[in-house]
């Protein structure tokens, strides 16, 4: 894989959320990267924060578990936040 | 009851979605549709044991995660219809657990039998709980009840009183 590819950890939340939400075009990734971890900010619309998060976060930490799980393919260790 | 999607729909839909979700993990794996009544239906991933050691993750946590975002899919997609209950399974990980958890229980009504004394399990969570309530009650002389609250929700295996 070469480096101008997404890493693992991104092509996975990109791909939770745009089957989950209900506007697939506002969402938006932002990438921060140090040496040893990356932070993922995930934008989407006010109308789609909701069923992101779920009841008391329940779908947010999935979807960080499951980012988390891709992120071991990287190497590298990675924290998940969403916002609208 | 109106039904405005098959089950056969959310078979497709959350086979596409899970097949979908393994290729953003660069996995290849392919659905199996194990099992479907008219309100409950389960899928099982299938592919590279060592490949989908990663869906499953540590006590399965990955394949629980899986599993939540799956019917959160299927609520944005058949928002207010009636949804069938899915159940995810990777690599046959649940189907391996499930077997194993009534064998160990089926052994346990034997002794509660044979002894009358009375065995409390530790505490499961609710899909755990039915398998051992269907395995125990199948069997002569025992029966089950289960107590406390959630999360400590557990089983009790009893002698049957009739």
């Amino acid at each position: 894989m070469s480096d101008e590819e997404g890493t693992t950890a991104e092509e996975v939340l990109l791909y939770l959320i745009a089957q989950l939400v209900e506007h697939p075009d506002q969402v938006e990734l932002e990438i921060e990267e140090t040496e040893t971890k990356i932070s993922l900010m995930a934008k989407v619309s006010s109308e789609d924060i909701g069923r992101v998060i779920g009841k008391r976060g329940r779908v947010a930490n999935s979807i960080r578990t499951l980012v988390r799980a891709a992120a071991v393919k990287d190497g590298v260790d990675v924290e998940v936040d969403f916002s609208d | 009851m109106t039904t405005e999607t098959t089950v056969e729909e959310q078979q497709k839909m959350v086979g596409e979605f899970l097949e979908g979700l393994a290729k953003s993990f660069g996995i290849e794996a392919t659905i199996q549709h194990v099992a479907a009544d008219e309100d409950s239906f389960e899928v099982n991933l299938d592919g590279d044991d060592k490949e989908l050691g990663l869906l499953i993750g540590p006590k399965g946590n990955h394949l629980v995660a899986m599993h939540e975002v799956c019917k959160t899919m299927l609520q944005r997609r058949l928002a207010g219809m009636d949804r069938a209950r899915v159940r995810v399974d990777v690599g046959g990980y649940r189907a391996r657990r499930r077997e194993a958890l009534q064998a160990y229980v089926q052994e346990l009504a034997q002794n509660v039998i044979s002894s009358g004394v009375e065995k409390g399990l530790e505490p499961m969570n609710a899909a755990d709980r039915k398998v051992v309530h269907d395995a125990v009650n199948e069997i002569d002389g025992v029966s089950t009840v289960s107590v406390g609250d959630e999360p400590r929700r557990r089983v009790v295996l009893t002698v049957a009183s009739d």
